[in-house]
């Protein structure tokens, strides 16, 4: 079986090779990453945060957790990266990645798992770079230590990588300082050090809250790529309802810890049960651009899962 | 003196550089912009658009190259620090940053921040204890907030102080800076409501903001700025539901709502293409 | 502010050991039960009903000694504190806000006076002021006001460029209102820190100084003295030193004390630490961890 990242950096060259896409039906393999009923303390004062996650993510899914700051959104994300920080545990619930229970799993399987099985990218991508390396070397370091690859390789493949999430000139940011670069470029620069070990799952938190909306728009599309060419299944976190909506299958809104509502995206958009989760669609219809584009476009825009022939076309698009 | 109809602010032709002979950078170039009292304009630009150049200009922190600046039918471009310090201290422009907790003084507790527009501007204690308690329900405060430090308060209380620090002197104008960027969905929508109440009250809001969406349902007019100036300006209807220039089409199109993205990938990169480099 | 430092286990100890220096000062001389500078036929005796501490080389009572110095100790040490807060932190925060030419002499001004060999410079002022403890104290006070100027300057740079200041400034307030009622409280604490080490400091130089005939006249006495001349007959008399060392330890321990307690209450920090200690309740949000480690 081919990798994702050998299978993303042959499609970024070779556009147009095909579609498998998302609606190839993923099998009924064990789900990638399973969290059933996940509950997560402080375990300095013994107070409860998270009060029971479940959800299922199975190849080429996206999940999304919509809930604001202290919902417990990201705590549960770095539960399934097992980064939980300090006091802070698993006190019921269970998480398996690949069928395996992570309570089980030794610090050394941990290193291995991280970035070769789930890899993450979060808001602020200045702070996880070393700002006094350039670009490249600390990607090599990743593609070095994760893939045992020499010098001469592990840079082509740096620059494969850096191709593959359409930065424009591979070579010039290769050799740039993380200062050089915009908020956008730096992200997709951490998007691919996530993926450059070829992890079955990519959690994104929060990685485009810090971007323009023009750029944020193209990483969103980027992540999609990911999925639908690599088979890549995501978890994205945002604060926003509209920006989970326009990836993910399945949606959970977080609030106080709690998932007060979790469905099928569309049905949580047409239908929300939760007042929480209708204060955030109406936040939207009455302050958002939605307000205006009612009238102004009756006929409703495509569904957020964009068509395959919308992506097959790919080549390096412009950096903003 | 004052007429209904003068403009609260008039910006003609501005330009603004930094930096010094090499290295010199425009920020700002032929800005015109003007807002009527008791309007909501809403300034929409990304990062390094000159957004806050533009409000730090209209409130006398950067000096303009060309162009001029009138505030309340008063000429502010050449005005001294001393003669801007009479201006601000008649409390006709007042400014709201993007983040609450760094914009109000830790040490201070809120009836101290709150009184501090109206103390500096001569007014006596008691009185200025007297409007800040009498300004706090049109905020949705209570009471019981005034003696505490801005560490003990939520985001959206934090935020909603601001607002009142801003607007207990009764400006005629003031500059909000990403004003609820930093809040959470029900916060958001709280401070929204509040501006939108104050509104009646016949202030004039200058609304920056990043992001078209936070702007879209409380502008009267929007204006569009893109790397220093201005590409468009109007109703907000008319600058969401049929925008013109390829930036607008461009941030209409991006702009993440719940019914999917305006425009396709396909869309947005010919819009790009058309962009200036 | 005061009831803050007090509501502080280490306050209160530090404001009652303090309390108790500064009446020694006041009331010291007058407590002495002998004449300091009254001779006696018993050099270097030991602990006995008449000499409590025994007596010095020339026969003089040392527990009236200690007594009648602590007031010119305790007020040189002050002195030299006072001065160098008034000399340094007053040009320290104006430099923040009176202009490149008033900030650039005022460092440069700074640096030159942390580069002058002190004691030449002080026997060169005392050469040109005359001898005397406030002529000593005084040119100490200013050698050592580069700390107090430093030390506010920072504080003050950092108050200056926060937010909170350029909306007062936006609101129309003037720069002697921003320091009033913005740095003030900001720059306190460190200032409180530096000016109970300079306590410390000076009680030191008091002694030094009078070792070389400046300032302090023998055979005057001071605490500082005392351990000086008391370290001479360390041989005969070895626990003697151990008063006055212990006085000027315990006060200058005490000015720690506070200046430790001042910084631990002031601000948000120190709200959220009384709070802590239970001396008030208020809520506090949950609030989710930022992610830390990388990529």
């Amino acid at each position: 079986m081919t990798t994702v990242s050998e299978r993303l950096l042959t499609r970024a060259e070779e556009p147009g090779t095909g579609s498998p896409g998302p609606a190839d039906p993923p099998g009924p393999a064990v789900p990638l990453l399973s969290l059933r009923e996940v509950r997560i303390a402080d375990g300095s004062d013994g107070r409860e945060i998270v009060h029971g996650v479940s959800f299922d993510l199975t190849p080429g899914k996206v999940v999304g957790i919509v809930g604001e700051s202290g919902s417990g959104k990201t705590l549960t994300c770095r539960a399934a990266l097992g980064i939980l920080p300090a006091h802070f545990e698993v006190t019921a619930g269970s998480i398996e990645i690949g069928g395996t229970d992570i309570a089980t799993l030794t610090p050394a399987r941990w290193t291995a798992l991280r970035g070769a099985t789930i890899g993450a990218v979060f808001q602020d991508p200045a702070s996880y770079l070393n700002p006094s390396l350039r670009i490249g070397r600390q990607l090599a370091e990743v593609v070095r230590v994760k893939k045992g690859l020499g010098r001469r390789a592990a840079r082509e493949r740096v620059l494969a990588l850096l191709r593959a999430v359409h930065l424009r000139d591979a070579e010039l940011v290769h050799d740039q300082y993380p200062f050089e670069l915009s908020g956008g470029m730096l992200q997709r620069v951490l998007i691919a050090a996530a993926v450059a070990a070829d992890p079955r799952i990519l959690i994104a938190d929060e990685a485009t809250t810090a971007l323009d909306v023009t750029v944020q728009a193209e990483i969103l599309d980027l992540l999609a790529d990911l999925r639908d060419r690599a088979g890549l299944a995501l978890v994205v976190v945002s604060h926003d309802l509209a920006v989970v909506a326009r990836l993910c299958d399945e949606v959970l809104v977080m609030r106080q810890g709690e998932v007060v509502e979790q469905g099928p995206t569309r049905r949580v958009l047409d239908d929300p049960r939760h007042a929480y989760t209708r204060l955030l669609i109406s936040e939207h219809e009455q302050y958002g651009l939605e307000r205006f584009l009612e009238q102004t476009a009756p006929a409703a825009p495509p569904p957020p899962a964009a068509p395959a022939e919308l992506i097959a076309p790919i080549a390096p698009k412009e950096e903003a | 003196m004052s007429t209904g109809t003068r403009l609260v602010l008039e910006v003609t032709g501005l330009d603004v550089h930094y930096g010094g002979r090499r290295g010199r950078r425009r920020a700002l170039h032929g800005v015109s912009l003007s807002v009527a009292p008791g309007e909501t304009v809403g300034l929409i630009g990304e990062t390094g658009s000159g957004k806050s150049t533009l409000a730090r200009t209209v409130l006398g922190l950067v000096r303009p190259g060309a162009g001029s600046v009138v505030v309340d039918g008063e000429d502010v471009t050449a005005h001294s620090a001393r003669q801007w310090r009479e201006l601000r201290r008649r409390g006709v422009v007042q400014y709201v940053f993007q983040d609450p907790l760094r914009s109000l003084d830790p040490d201070l507790t809120v009836e101290a921040s709150l009184t501090e527009p109206l103390l500096v501007r001569g007014t006596g204690r008691p009185e200025a204890a007297a409007r800040v308690r009498a300004f706090l329900p049109r905020v949705r405060l209570a009471e019981d907030l005034l003696d505490r430090l801005p560490g003990e308060l939520s985001g959206g209380q934090r935020q909603r102080i601001a607002v009142a620090r801003a607007l207990v002197t009764e400006p005629r104008l003031v500059v909000l800076d990403e004003p609820v960027s930093a809040l959470d969905s029900a916060n958001r929508v709280q401070v929204l409501e509040i501006l939108k109440e104050l509104r009646a009250s016949g202030v004039a809001l200058l609304f920056i903001s990043h992001d078209l969406g936070s702007v879209a349902g409380v502008a009267d007019r929007i204006a569009v700025l893109y790397r220093g100036e201005l590409v468009e300006v109007g109703a907000a209807r008319d600058v969401v539901g049929r925008p013109q220039h390829p930036y607008t089409r461009l941030l209409v199109g991006s702009a993440p709502t719940l019914r999917g993205v305006g425009a396709d990938r396909a869309e947005r990169a010919a819009l790009r293409a058309l962009l200036p480099a | 502010m005061v009831r803050r430092v007090l509501a502080l286990t280490s306050g209160r100890v530090a404001v009652a050991v303090l309390t108790v220096v500064a009446l020694l000062a006041v009331l010291g001389p007058l407590l002495a039960p002998q004449d300091p500078l009254a001779t006696s036929d018993h050099p270097l005796a030991g602990v006995s009903g008449a000499h409590w501490l025994g007596t010095d080389y020339l026969g003089r009572d040392v527990l009236s000694r200690l007594l009648d110095g602590s007031r010119v100790s305790v007020l040189g040490a002050l002195e030299v504190a006072l001065t160098a807060l008034v000399v340094g932190v007053v040009p320290g925060i104006l430099s923040v806000y009176l202009g490149r030419a008033f900030e650039w002499i005022t460092l440069r001004l700074a640096d030159t006076l942390v580069a002058l060999p002190f004691l030449l410079f002080a026997v060169a002022v005392i050469a040109l002021l005359g001898n005397g403890l406030t002529q000593a104290m005084l040119v100490t006070g200013v050698l050592v006001s580069p700390l107090f100027y430093r030390v506010s300057r920072a504080a003050t740079l950092a108050v200056a460029r926060s937010q909170y200041v350029e909306a007062a400034l936006i609101s129309g307030a003037s720069v002697g209102w921003v320091v009033r009622r913005h740095v003030w409280s900001k720059v306190l604490p460190p200032i409180a820190v530096a000016f109970a080490q300079t306590i410390g400091t000076g009680f030191v130089i008091v002694s030094s100084l009078t070792f070389l005939g400046i300032g302090v006249q023998p055979p005057e006495p001071t605490w500082g003295g005392l351990l000086a001349s008391d370290l001479g007959y360390l041989a005969h008399r070895p626990w003697a030193p151990l008063t006055p060392a212990l006085l000027i330890m315990v006060t200058v321990w005490a000015g720690n004390l506070l200046a430790d307690a001042i910084r631990d209450v002031s601000g948000e920090a120190g709200r959220a630490l009384l709070k802590g200690r239970g001396a008030r309740t208020g809520r506090t949000e949950p609030t989710e961890p930022a992610p830390a480690g990388g990529a």
